[in-house]
């Protein structure tokens, strides 16, 4: 049935203010009632851009230059306000907090309604009725910043739902969640798509969590241009080959039957959930036998190494003196060249565990040794010789007005004269990739650049010990591959390596250990492929990496029920 | 005090019921007035008068309670001794109260009870002036105030509901102010004293919190035109703000006791 379309764009470029390129360049797209439209291409090729044209964002809030047209139900977008437009197409974005302007999460989804002059009664129907589709009506008494980051995010769901447009766009609305969150967020979109009430489009990079609830999928290569847009199956799966070569990301199960047709196994059609991987593997009468390379090092020989971290009896504290315990009497021993990953959900105390073994928060209770000092008491220059820290948000720790000077500072602390500095920071600056920036203002780099030169002010000082906060939260695929790319690096040339994360096939392909922490305590450590194949991820209200998933259930390959790392799937070419 | 969330300090009592702007017009013009006097007798007149406005109107918790009748009068001791020390004795006249009572020396200089009746004059200005503007900072929330402001006093919506998104940002500061200075210790750019070490501490501190303040009021602002805000001259109000025939009662009792009262301490001390 050829319903009218709510959505038309027409030849749509957008060019940012300053930019020399327009991304997207010149895209086709129409939407129609009911339909699922998930919204793909690799980093920088305008997709967010492209959902903020949707609604009027571009052109009248965000300073972009638009070519083309956008129709919303009919109305050009150029000539109609955003407030008009927003009767017409609702938005959820990124992050959670930047959405929340109110103080009750009632008056939060009657914002929009209230803005709209509708009358009384209506407000209050429309935010019950969203409130309870998302699952919050309970709360509706509750302050937002009670909820977790999950809950932020329904509620974002709820006050778009509640402007009572056909149509709902989101734009990387789990990029900043932990996995809890995503699964939330997911639920209550899974429930929106079966209903088909609205017109959702998704712009996403989280392939796993969104591929089963989408029926079309478009795609925009790195330069903005349209190069794909049909049903999901026929896209992801029958032009794979064609999008990875394109930088986008495709779901790990979708790559890993790929990697399998190339090693010989047939399979037939390409899945794309870890279910119908999982299935399909079963359904193979021979599958060659996983590959198991060398664990890494520190797994096999870990009591022979001596460890360069001793925490014994670990309690932290935030807020003060009389803050609450976040972190429980933690027993952990790193063993030197370590690849630990710490993973749980948010509010498990990770973040409070790495600094205070870095020294950034003093403990409440127990010792800590790293790297041969006490990190609590050392002063900076000697902790920073001993351990290197990464913050969660690179811009945090920058202090200096160029990208050189930022390393200088890091080796003026340790007393090194002006005269011998200058060929450390050019062969740190040349280490890192960033020799042509030395120059830049730090904050003017790009996401990528910010985290390497984060590490490498980290590193200059010599510590054999590097910690990092959630290095890959909110990043996209790519950056999240480079930055891991880096750590796998200076992993195997000696650095030992603790990073919190939430990115459970990162930890898979990795780390050499994980340790599991959950409410404050750790539940427990030991090598990743232990770990992952034991109970501790599931008690620690985390689900298993895709690859996992797939293969934890088989019945006919028992071998190959422990894969979960890349590593162990056939070599590309021929039966390993 | 409670910008944030729907609760106010105080439980109950009358004073929660009454309009926010009434709350506001009667003590305003006596804090404007207590600025411009000189004494003691007249600000802790009116310093009881507005502890009696808040135990009798507003239902507090213990702490509070205890907030007014111990906390704001030790802070107005204290604070009396502190601005006291600087007051120069030649100023005051030789026959001064107190001028013969020596509190404290120090080789030459002399702290007297006159110069500490003269610090407590300024201190007990600065406790009355806080005490009537608990009067509503302890029963008001903010989104009571901007509807207040917008219905009562025809501000712009737009002026008073931005103001209260805004305030939301400050927690997030707070916390994002403290992670800053961790990341500055950790790089060990913390070291130095004096004024100069300061100036250069603090705009190091400002360029990473300016920079994500500025990114995260954008963001907000992009959320907030996505639902409409801003897009017609009014906007439904849910909740009426009232003014009703008490709140003027309110404000004509304050204005008349107040009156009164400086009436009556004016004679007593002449």
């Amino acid at each position: 049935m050829p319903d009218a379309p709510l959505l038309q764009l027409e030849g749509v470029r957008i060019r940012h203010e300053g930019a020399e390129r327009a991304t997207p360049d010149g895209v086709d797209l129409v939407v129609r009632p009911g339909e699922v439209v998930l919204l793909l291409g690799p980093s920088g090729c305008g997709k967010s851009t492209l959902a903020l044209a949707l609604n009027g964002l571009v052109p009248h809030s965000v300073p972009a230059e638009l070519d083309g047209r956008v129709l919303v139900g009919g109305l050009d977008t150029r000539e109609h306000r955003v407030g008009e437009l927003s009767e017409r197409v609702a938005m959820v974005f990124q992050d959670p907090d930047a959405q929340v302007v109110t103080n009750t999460l009632l008056d939060e989804v009657c914002f929009g309604p209230e803005n709209l002059r509708l009358p009384v009664d209506e407000v209050l129907e429309r935010a019950e009725r969203a409130l309870k589709l998302v699952g919050l009506w309970e709360r509706r008494a509750d302050d937002p910043a009670r909820l977790s980051g999950g809950g932020r995010q329904r509620l974002a769901i709820a006050a778009a739902l509640a402007m009572g447009s056909p149509v709902l766009v989101l734009d990387e609305p789990t990029a900043n969640l932990d996995p809890a969150g995503i699964d939330e967020v997911y639920a209550v979109l899974r429930e929106l798509a079966s209903d088909r009430d609205h017109a959702i489009v998704l712009v996403e990079h989280n392939l796993d969590a969104a591929a089963d609830l989408v029926d079309r999928v478009v795609v925009l290569d790195a330069d903005g241009r349209l190069v794909a847009d049909g049903p999901t199956r026929e896209v992801l799966t029958g032009r794979a080959e064609e999008l990875a070569a394109l930088g986008v990301w495709l779901p790990v199960s979708t790559l890993a039957a790929l990697r399998l047709r190339e090693a010989g196994v047939a399979i037939e059609p390409l899945p794309i959930t870890p279910a119908e991987l999982g299935a399909a593997l079963d359904a193979a009468p021979t599958l060659p036998a996983p590959r198991d390379p060398a664990p890494a090092p520190a797994a096999a020989g870990a009591p022979a190494v001596p460890p360069v971290v001793t925490a014994g009896g670990v309690s932290v504290r935030r807020g003060g003196r009389r803050g609450a315990l976040v972190v429980h009497e933690v027993e952990l021993e790193v063993p030197a060249g370590d690849f630990l990953a710490v993973v749980g959900v948010n509010g498990a105390g990770k973040s409070s565990l790495l600094q205070a073994l870095a020294g950034v928060l003093a403990p409440a209770a127990g010792r800590i040794e790293a790297a041969g000092i006490d990190p609590a008491t050392a002063d900076a220059a000697s902790r920073s010789r001993a351990i290197g820290y990464v913050f969660q948000n690179p811009e945090h720790q920058f202090v200096a007005g160029t990208v050189a000077g930022e390393l200088e500072q890091a080796l003026e602390l340790q007393g090194v004269p002006a005269s011998e500095r200058a060929a450390s920071v050019a062969s740190m600056l040349e280490r890192f990739g960033l020799a042509e920036a030395a120059t830049r203002h730090p904050f003017l780099l790009s996401g990528g650049q910010k985290r390497r030169l984060s590490v490498g002010t980290a590193l200059i000082a010599g510590a054999p010990l590097l910690v990092l906060d959630e290095p890959t939260f909110g990043q996209d695929r790519e950056r999240a591959g480079e930055l891991v790319a880096l750590l796998r690096e200076l992993n195997d040339a000696g650095t030992t390596v603790i990073a919190a994360t939430h990115d459970l096939q990162l930890v898979a392909d990795h780390a050499s250990r994980v340790a599991v922490m959950a409410e404050g305590r750790l539940l427990g450590v030991g090598p990743t492929a232990e770990v992952l194949a034991g109970p501790l991820i599931e008690q620690a209200g985390l689900r298993h990496p895709p690859l996992a998933r797939a293969t934890r259930g088989l019945a006919n390959h028992p071998e190959w029920r422990a894969v979960t790392r890349w590593a162990q799937l056939p070599a590309p070419g021929g039966r390993a | 005090m409670s910008a944030l969330g729907e609760t106010t300090v105080a439980r109950g009592g009358p004073l929660r019921s009454l309009n926010a702007l009434a709350k506001l017009a009667g003590p305003v013009p006596v804090m404007i007035a207590l600025v411009l006097t000189r004494g003691v007798p007249l600000p802790l007149a009116f310093a009881v008068f507005a502890a009696l406005v808040l135990l009798v109107g507003a239902r507090l918790g213990l702490r509070w309670i205890l907030v007014i009748l111990l906390g704001v009068p030790a802070f107005a001791a204290v604070l009396g001794v502190s601005f006291g020390i600087w007051v120069d004795p030649a100023t005051l006249p030789a026959d001064a109260a107190g001028s013969e009572l020596v509190l404290a020396q120090l080789g030459e200089w002399r702290f007297t009870g006159a110069m500490y009746l003269v610090g407590l004059a300024t201190a007990l200005r600065i406790a009355a002036i806080i005490l009537l503007a608990f009067v509503s900072g302890l029963t008001t929330t903010g989104a009571e105030l901007v509807r207040a402001l917008v219905q009562q006093l025809r501000v712009p919506y737009r002026l008073g509901y931005t103001a209260l998104a805004a305030m939301r940002f400050v927690p997030r500061f707070g916390h994002e102010l403290e992670v800053i200075r961790a990341a500055r210790r950790v790089r060990g750019v913390d070291r130095g004293r004096g004024p100069i070490a300061w100036l250069r501490g603090t705009v190091g501190l400002a360029v990473p919190l300016l920079a994500s303040a500025i990114r995260h009021a954008e963001r907000v602002a992009l959320a907030m035109d996505a639902r409409a805000f801003g897009a017609h001259d009014s906007r439904t109000e849910r909740t009426i703000s009232r003014w009703r025939r008490r709140d003027t009662v309110f404000v004509l009792g304050f204005w008349l006791v107040s009156a009164l009262l400086w009436w009556a301490v004016e004679t007593a001390v002449a």
